[in-house]
C-alpha cells in the first residue's frame, strides 16, 4: 500500500466490505473483452438506475490490495460532468485508472493528469499554448501535410499488396504519431519506437502485445517506460542549452516556483504527451472507418459537402468511437454524489462510453448522426481542470484526415472485422484490415 | 462591464478562446490574456458563458461605473 504525500489516501485502497454490490457485472475480464456494442447493454441497466452503483474491484489485477473492496460507477451524463467540476472532492492524485498499476509505473507515465491543484495548475501552463485554437491554425500546414502522407502511404501499401492494407498501421497511426513529435521535437525513428513502446505500456491486458504472465507484464510495462524516459532525458539535455521551438525544449528549460523540472518530471510529462497524442487520435479514426461502413446514408450525406459537414461529422464520430472510456477519481472526504453517501477513499469511476450515450442528455443516443447539432458529447471530459489538453489538437487532425482520405478513397471500406485490445481503458482497435479502393 | 483574470487560478484551457477569440488569448506564459478589458454589451452572452465555463473559476465580470 502507498501512501499518497499529503493526502493519506492510499493509491489502492477503496471503500468497505459491507456495501453491497449492484449485480451488473463491469468487473471481469470477460466483460471488457466484449466490444462497445455488447457493453453499453450493460451501461444501459446502469443508467437506468439513475445513480451511482458499487462494484467489486476488477478480477485478477496486476496489483490486489485486500483493502481494495470496489468502486463506485459513474455512468449518468449529469453524475459525470458533476464529478469532474468538484476537483476538490474528487482527486486524481490517488490514481486515474479503473486498475491497480504498479505506483512507480503509474507515477513514471501520468504526470499532470495524475495530479490535482496546485502543481497540476503550475505545470499544465507550461504547455498550454502549445495547444490553443490559435495555435491549431498556425500549425494547420503541418496537420495537412501529415494527413496526406498517411492516406498515400495506405493507398501505396494496398496497391502494393493487392487492393488490402491494414489501415491502422498504414495510416490511422501515421498521422497522429508525426504531429505530436513534431510539436514535441523527437527525430523519426525514434518516434515509431516511443509509439510502440506506448502500445506495449497501454495494453497490460493483451497478452499479445505485453506478455502471458503478470511478471512478464510487469516487466514489459517498466521496459517501455523506460525506454520513453530515457529518450526524453537525452533530448532534453540536448535543448537545455539549445533550445529549439518545440515542447521538449519548453519543459527542458521551463522553470516553475524557481525551480528545473527533473528529468522524472520531464519523462513522466513526455509519456502523458506521447499516449495521449498517439493513442486516441489513432482509436478514432480506426473506429471512424467502421462507422462509416456501418451507416452509409450518413457517408453519403457527408461527401455531399464535405468540408462543410466535417466538423459536425467529427464532433458525432468521436462521441461514437469514445476513444478514452474510464478515468478515476478518489474521494478526498466524506460525501455525496448522485444521491448516494460516498465515504473517503472511496474510488469513483467515470464511464465516458456511457455518459456519451446518455439518452437523457443526448437526443437518439445510438443514432449516429452527422448532423446532430447541440452535440454536447463529453469524450474529452467533463468541463474540469484536466479537460483534454489536445482537444483542439484531435479535432483539426480528425477533420484533416477524413477530408483526404473520403476524397482520395471515397469508396474506402473495412473488410474484416475490427481485431479489439481488450481494455477498460481506450478503446482499442489493433488491427482493422481495409480496401482503400474496392 | 469590465473582465477580471485571476492569474493565480488561471491554468491555460483556453476554454474562453475557444468561446471568444477576439477577447481571450492563451499566451506563451500559459495562461489567459484580455485583447478587450471591456467589451460592448452585445457581447455579454458569450463572456458569461466564459466566466461559467471557465474550469478554475478564473473569471469574473465587473460592472463599471
Ligand atoms: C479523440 C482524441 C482524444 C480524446 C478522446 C481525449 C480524451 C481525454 C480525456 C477524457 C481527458 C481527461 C478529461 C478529464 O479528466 O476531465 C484527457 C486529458 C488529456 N488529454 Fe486528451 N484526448 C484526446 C486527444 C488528445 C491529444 C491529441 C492530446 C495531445 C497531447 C491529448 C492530451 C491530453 C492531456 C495532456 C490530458 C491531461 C490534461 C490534464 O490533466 O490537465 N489528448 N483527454
Ligand atoms: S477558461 Fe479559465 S482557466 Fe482556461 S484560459 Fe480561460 S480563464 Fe484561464
Amino acid at each position: 500500500m502507498t501512501q499518497m504525500a499529503g493526502t493519506g489516501l492510499t493509491t489502492t485502497a477503496s471503500g468497505n466490505p459491507d456495501r453491497p454490490y449492484d449485480d451488473v457485472d463491469l468487473s471481469t475480464r470477460a466483460f471488457w473483452s466484449t466490444d462497445m456494442y455488447e457493453r453499453e447493454k450493460s451501461f444501459a441497466v446502469l443508467r437506468g438506475r439513475d445513480t451511482i452503483t458499487w462494484h467489486p474491484p476488477f478480477e485478477d489485477q496486476l496489483i490486489e490490495d485486500p483493502a481494495d473492496h470496489g468502486f463506485w460507477a459513474v455512468t449518468k451524463y449529469d453524475d459525470l460532468v458533476e464529478a469532474t467540476k468538484r476537483h476538490d472532492d474528487f482527486l486524481s492524485g490517488p490514481g486515474i485508472l479503473m486498475e491497480n498499476l504498479p505506483v512507480e509505473f503509474v507515477e513514471s507515465a501520468q504526470s499532470i493528469i495524475g495530479m490535482d491543484p496546485p502543481r497540476h495548475t503550475k505545470l499544465r501552463r507550461l504547455v498550454a499554448a502549445a495547444f490553443t485554437p490559435k495555435q491549431m491554425r498556425r500549425i494547420d500546414e503541418m496537420i495537412q501535410r501529415n494527413a496526406r502522407d498517411a492516406v498515400t502511404n495506405l493507398l501505396e501499401k494496398a496497391q502494393a499488396n493487392g487492393g488490402q492494407a491494414d489501415f491502422v498501421a498504414e495510416c490511422a497511426e501515421l498521422m497522429p504519431m508525426n504531429n505530436i513529435n513534431d510539436m514535441l521535437g523527437v527525430p523519426d525513428g525514434d518516434r515509431q519506437r516511443a509509439m510502440h513502446e506506448m502500445k506495449v505500456a497501454t495494453s497490460w491486458s493483451d497478452p499479445e502485445m505485453a506478455g502471458d504472465t503478470k511478471e512478464e507484464v510487469l516487466g514489459n510495462l517498466f521496459r517501455a517506460i523506460a525506454y520513453c524516459h530515457e529518450l526524453a532525458g537525452g533530448l532534453a539535455d540536448e535543448r537545455r542549452g539549445n533550445p529549439t521551438a518545440d515542447l521538449i525544449s519548453g519543459l527542458a528549460n521551463a522553470e516553475v516556483d524557481g525551480e528545473r523540472l527533473t528529468a522524472h518530471e520531464i519523462g513522466s510529462f513526455f509519456v502523458l504527451l506521447t499516449v495521449a497524442g498517439n493513442d486516441t487520435t489513432r482509436q478514432s479514426t480506426a473506429h471512424a472507418l467502421q462507422a462509416l461502413a456501418d451507416f452509409p446514408e450518413q457517408r453519403a450525406w457527408l461527401l455531399e459537402d464535405l468540408e462543410g459537414r466535417m466538423p459536425s461529422a467529427v464532433e458525432e464520430l468521436i462521441r461514437w468511437a469514445t476513444p478514452i472510456i474510464t478515468f478515476r477519481r478518489t474521494a478526498s472526504r466524506d460525501t455525496e454524489l448522485g444521491g448516494r453517501e460516498v465515504t473517503r477513499g472511496d474510488k469513483l469511476v467515470m464511464f465516458y462510453s456511457s455518459a456519451n450515450r446518455d439518452e437523457r442528455r443526448i437526443d437518439r443516443p445510438h443514432e449516429l448522426d452527422f448532423s446532430r447539432s447541440p452535440n454536447p458529447h463529453i469524450t474529452f471530459g467533463g468541463g474540469g481542470i484536466h479537460h483534454c489538453l489536445g482537444n483542439q489538437l484531435a479535432r483539426a487532425q480528425l477533420r484533416a484526415i477524413l477530408t483526404e482520405l473520403l476524397t482520395q478513397a471515397p469508396e474506402i471500406r473495412p473488410t474484416a472485422a475490427p481485431e479489439l485490445t481488450p481494455s477498460n481503458f481506450f478503446n482499442i482497435v489493433k488491427r482493422q484490415q481495409c480496401a482503400p479502393r474496392p | 462591464m469590465k473582465i477580471n483574470v485571476d492569474l493565480n487560478r488561471c491554468t491555460g484551457h483556453g476554454f474562453c478562446e475557444g468561446l471568444a477569440e477576439d477577447i481571450f488569448e492563451v499566451g506563451q506564459d500559459g495562461v489567459a490574456h484580455l485583447l478587450d478589458e471591456t467589451p460592448g454589451e452585445d457581447r455579454r452572452d458569450v463572456v458569461e458563458e466564459a466566466v461559467a465555463m471557465c474550469p478554475t473559476k478564473a473569471l469574473s465580470l465587473h460592472e463599471e461605473g
